[in-house]
């Protein structure tokens, strides 16, 4: 007995190593799920403070660059308006009974965005997450978009009272459901680990007539996106081993090393939609 | 007491360095220095295994938990923090005094730079090896090991030849 408590206490620094390795593979399994526990992520208000240090200071050097794409971004979106306002009259004026055509405009248009600062990013990794400066107390919960003016930045994993992580395009575990701008066929798009600058859309039907340089949008049948917000550009295209698919390099349009303001969308009718789509898989 | 000062500031501060200056860091797209195990290489030479091993997960979970890699950092922390005691026993066959402390002076240039690369070896590997549970890429895994072992070792390297503090104890 004696001897076997000597051997264990002569030994114990294997124990304590193998003890550690363990709670660090825990940790390791249990993140690989897709929302992590606020303790351990920047969504805590201590670390999320500690790690907004350099936030706060790259964001002044970035504010000139950023002013510029946002009142860019303003012009064209002053135009969009004024085009629509004109379709709009004009539909007035050939339509006796207008009114009756236009719909509820929450049912419409279910969405409502919350702005937010990137307090930290990081794209050096290959699970790459976002930390930005509005929580629960601003009406933020897991699952909802996040754009930039650039287009699909990522959904929102965990959230604290003050501070939520985003996984953003650039992590394996983001999967986004994607479409050729005009067609309606649909395919999955997902990050393959090397270049910030392109994505992957995979499973795009064979029969969808494309070209180099079109316009990925969102499908809008996640719930979380509405449809036809910009992803990125068709670069290069080929032919998937089984034949029946495309696959599409697609540069994107957003600049994920220069996030600074972001834009996290709400849907009102989100958990509707989960809820009855649950009940139909329930069903089978 | 004093040592425990000394290990504190230098966890507070390679910590720091290594969240907020060296992980927006992405060389070529390619490679991010961690240098925040530099605080393991320059643990004084005392410290049994029990105690590397658990300040090793420590430095780990605190670089895990800001961000966002919760346990990738520990276990490759871990593991080095466990192996150091045996590499120092592999490269210095004599005896050495509680209080060293690993550098150029007292482990000579070719002696601290084989320990050093030999650490950032192991927890490169490792890393990048637990990183890639989530993606798996031979080619491009192999090419950011190598990438991130050579800037590493080579920052480490340069970090202890302006260290103000082993110039001190050559005196």
């Amino acid at each position: 007995m004696r001897k076997l408590l000597d051997f264990l206490i002569g030994k114990r620094h294997w124990f304590l190593f193998l003890l550690l390795e363990t709670v660090s593979f825990v940790l390791i399994y249990r993140n690989n799920s897709y929302q992590q526990s606020v303790m351990l992520s920047t969504a805590n208000t201590v670390t999320a403070n500690i790690v907004s240090l350099t936030g706060s200071v790259t964001s002044y050097i970035n504010l000139r660059e950023e002013n510029r794409r946002l009142i860019e971004r303003n012009g064209q979106l002053e135009i969009e308006r004024l085009r629509l306002q004109r379709q709009i009259e004009t539909m007035i004026a050939d339509t006796a009974s207008f009114h009756n055509y236009v719909a509820d405009p929450v049912r419409l248009f279910p969405y409502d965005v919350i702005v937010a600062k990137v307090v930290n990013n990081s794209v050096t990794y290959l699970s790459n997450y976002i930390t930005i400066n509005k929580g629960s107390d601003d009406g933020l919960s897991p699952d909802m978009g996040v754009i930039s003016e650039g287009g699909v930045v990522g959904i929102v994993s965990t959230v604290s009272d003050h501070y939520a992580v985003v996984i953003p395009l650039l992590n394996p575990k983001f999967r986004l459901s994607c479409k050729v701008l005009g067609s309606s066929y649909f395919g999955s798009m997902s990050w393959d680990g090397r270049s910030t600058r392109y994505a992957k859309l995979d499973e795009l039907p064979r029969h969808v007539e494309f070209n180099v340089g079109d316009t990925i949008v969102t499908s809008g049948f996640s719930a979380i996106f509405p449809e036809g917000i910009m992803v990125g550009n068709v670069s290069s295209f080929e032919k998937q081993r089984d034949d029946n698919f495309y696959s599409l390099t697609v540069r994107l349009t957003t600049d994920f090393h220069r996030l600074g303001t972001v834009m996290v969308i709400r849907n009102f009718q989100q958990n509707e939609q989960i809820q009855i789509e649950q009940e139909a898989k329930s069903n089978d | 007491m004093i040592n425990t000062i000394r290990s504190l500031i230098y966890f507070v501060i390679l910590v720091l360095t290594q969240v907020l200056v060296l992980n927006n860091i992405h060389f070529l797209r390619l490679m991010t220095p961690f240098l925040y195990i530099y605080f393991i290489i320059k643990l004084s030479v005392g410290h049994s295994s029990v105690q590397t091993t658990f300040l090793s997960f420590l430095l780990g979970i605190t670089i895990d938990i800001l961000s966002n890699t919760s346990g990738m950092h520990a276990a490759a922390c871990t593991l080095v923090g466990f192996a150091r005691p045996f590499v120092i026993r592999i490269f210095m066959r004599e005896d050495l005094p509680e209080n060293l402390i690993p550098s150029y002076k007292t482990f000579g240039y070719g002696g601290f730079i084989r320990f050093t690369l030999l650490l950032v070896i192991l927890h490169h590997v490792c890393l990048f090896l637990l990183e890639s549970l989530s993606l798996f890429d031979p080619l491009f895994l192999t090419i950011r090991i190598l990438a991130g072992i050579i800037l590493t070792s080579l920052l480490i390297c340069m970090v202890e030849a302006f260290n103000r503090e082993s110039r001190r104890y050559e005196d």
